[in-house]
């Protein structure tokens, strides 16, 4: 097995242990019912899911400071795991809200800014395969990483301060009791170390992407055979 | 004097090859002019020599300065011609220039000086978007010009010109360094000392007044 | 040395003056903020009564997407970015150059508002005061900063009506909720027309400041 084979059967190995202690550790709600479990997965994917969209920005910043094409492929594979655990919190929010509160929707903060995060991960990559192909689409993307990540707070508050005049379904969250929160804590744990080595899993792919792109084009044995460049 | 020196210039966009491995130097006053077919790379090395754009990788010194990192600087001495004219349609041709003096920060005297250089002083206040193409081609060399820039690129700027292309180019050309592409042997013969042939985003020499192959 | 402040002010002109000339856009974006209206009056079957909790949203919706053509619009027309490159190969700033065209869509956008407005008093008989004004004008400034920066980006890049919005009205948001809110206290709802307004101030120092130190990584290499 390679390391990231190893690295992948530990991750998927941690979510089951996670997904053991969410059924058979946990206790069962009182109001809610069996229903809430989902709640163990849906924060912790929004935990990592905003944790990648950190990574993007870190490595948009880095990359326009000095070019460094490490920092942009940590980019661009944060932000497509990013994709895929707000996807993950998405649904699940939605299937948690359902049967809580009746309805798939509510135009509350914390939904609207996930679904904003959403959108700006489609848009950062969409730009980065619409544009052209090297430094230009990684800079398009760097900038818009950038201010994506400063738009979702100011979504987050403006949608918050809006909620003041224009109240919607109140979200009751009671404490937790210690068993809850240790599962909480161990679940959003194996979901971080989950992103982690997907993240680095599609560093590895996008590295060769950018090695093979440029092999394609002048196999290793024509190099050798060009003439030298005739002088004037 | 080298007036600029090129190492190595390649040019990717995304996997295909554009330019490999360019190799050249001009000196001051020199004129230079490029060949090829088209898609040979002659546009993609232009604006890398103009500043417009930066080489995957390679190395460019102009006028002694790093032109990948000074290219601010060396912008008010490069003057750059491309492939399409890109003049303001609904401005006439003396706005057109004068717009470009505030930009340039020269005094707006020489839009009037270089729209009687380039022969379009009747056409001054005609908008740009009506002129013939010939006229939008000399329009877009006068642009060039206004700053008086000491090396200046040409993206073929023959190919819209009538006969006379070859008096005005020679009159815009003199005591400048310049690299110009065209598809006009007779010309380049004509204006310029030394010729750089591109195949394939390759250089395949240059030589000194061209021998035409066939 | 080029004055930056004298290209932002040539750049804007330069814009301003050709849209004069050819009379586009402004008319097209009249036009489409009035057929919204029309729209409007018999999707929604708007009296006296509710006019003033609807309004307000007709004003948003027709402004976002009159806003997306006329910012679109102000880096497409620089002709498949032939003159754009003309004008990144002089001394001038790309900041000062990104300035002078946010500041004409900017003025082209308000020249719609003032169809707008006034249309949105007449069809439904919302009041046309100081606040709602203001409140219009000050969210526009930071659309409009928003909107000229993912104009420029979009113009170089395929799909670009697709992308635009995509990327623009994330953005939008806080400035259509803190606007929105501003609107409606203006047409008599209740609520802080005061907080809306620093808000949207707020918005629109953040960025502004924001979309001037991203200009030059969008527009040049």
């Amino acid at each position: 097995m390679t390391k990231y084979e190893k690295a992948a059967a530990g991750g998927v190995a941690l979510m089951l242990a996670a997904a053991a202690a969410i059924f058979l550790f946990a206790p069962t709600d009182a109001l809610q019912g069996p229903v809430q479990r989902i709640f163990y997965l849906h924060v912790s994917a929004a935990i990592a899911a905003y944790g990648c969209f950190a990574v993007v920005l870190v490595g948009g910043i880095i990359y326009l400071r000095n070019g460094s094409l490490v920092a942009d492929r940590f980019a661009r594979a944060g932000a497509l795991v990013g994709l895929v655990f707000t996807t993950v919190t998405l649904v699940m929010g939605m299937l948690w809200a359902k049967p809580i509160w009746g309805t798939y929707w509510t135009w509350d903060a914390r939904l609207t800014s996930t679904l904003v995060l959403w959108i700006i991960y489609a848009g950062y990559l969409l730009v980065r395969r619409l544009a052209e192909p090297g430094r230009q689409a990684a800079r398009f993307a760097a900038v818009v990483g950038i201010f994506g990540f400063i738009d979702v707070p100011v979504v987050h508050f403006s949608v918050t301060w809006w909620r003041t005049v224009h109240p919607g379904p109140i979200i009751v969250n009671d404490a937790l009791p210690p068993e809850m929160l240790a599962t909480f804590f161990f679940t959003m744990a194996c979901t971080l170390v989950l992103a982690a080595v997907m993240i680095g899993i599609r560093y590895r792919i996008e590295a060769l992407a950018d090695v093979a792109v440029h092999a394609v084009a002048e196999p290793a044995h024509m190099v050798a055979s060009r003439d030298p460049e005739p002088v004037n | 004097m080298s007036i600029l020196v090129a190492n190595g210039l390649t040019h990717w966009f995304g996997s295909e090859v554009a330019l490999e491995s360019v190799d050249l130097a001009i000196d001051a006053g020199e004129h230079m002019a490029v060949l090829g077919e088209n898609g040979a790379g002659k546009t993609t090395l232009l604006r890398i020599l103009a500043t417009a754009a930066r080489p995957t990788s390679g190395g460019l010194e102009i006028m002694g300065l790093d032109a990948l990192r000074e290219r601010r600087r060396l912008r008010r001495r490069i003057g750059y011609v491309a492939h399409a004219p890109g003049l303001y349609p609904a401005l006439s041709a003396a706005e057109n220039l004068e717009f470009f003096c505030t930009l340039q920060g020269v005094s707006r005297t020489r839009a009037a000086e270089t729209l009687a250089l380039v022969g379009l002083v009747s056409e001054a206040s005609r908008p740009a978007g009506l002129l013939s193409r010939g006229m939008q081609q000399r329009l877009a060399i006068g642009r060039a010009i206004l700053h008086d820039p000491k090396l200046l690129v040409l993206d073929e700027p023959d190919a819209s010109l009538g006969s006379d292309a070859a008096d005005l180019l020679a009159a815009v050309m003199s005591d400048r360094t310049v690299v110009m592409a065209t598809h006009d042997h007779a010309l380049a013969n004509r204006l310029c000392q030394r010729t750089l042939t591109l195949r394939h985003g390759r250089s395949v020499g240059t030589a000194t007044r061209l021998h035409v192959v066939r | 040395m080029t004055n930056s402040f004298a290209v932002a002010v040539a750049v804007a002109r330069k814009d301003l003056r050709a849209e004069w000339r050819t009379r586009e856009l402004v008319p097209a974006l009249a036009q489409f903020v009035i057929l919204a209206l029309v729209i409007a009056n018999f999707g929604f079957q708007i009296d006296s009564r509710n006019a003033p909790s609807i309004a307000p949203g007709i004003l948003w919706l027709a402004l976002v997407f009159a806003g997306l053509v006329a910012f679109g619009r102000a880096f497409a027309a620089e002709r498949e970015q032939a003159s754009l490159e003309a004008l990144l190969m002089t001394p001038a700033s790309p900041v000062a150059i990104f300035a002078g065209k946010a500041m004409a869509a900017t003025l082209l956008l308000i020249g719609c508002e003032a169809v707008l407005l006034p249309a949105l008093t007449l069809f439904f008989g919302t009041p046309l005061s100081v606040e709602v004004i203001a409140a219009v004008l000050l969210a526009t400034i930071g659309m409009a900063a928003l909107g000229c920066l993912f104009a420029a980006m979009v113009a170089r890049v395929r799909a670009r009506e697709l992308l635009l919005p995509l990327l623009t009205l994330p953005l939008w948001i806080p400035f259509i909720v803190a606007g929105g809110q501003a609107v409606q206290v203006a047409m008599g709802a209740s609520g802080s027309y005061d907080q809306a307004m620093a808000l949207l101030v707020d918005f629109d120092i953040l960025f502004v400041v924001l979309t001037s130190l991203a200009a030059r990584f969008v527009l040049d290499d």
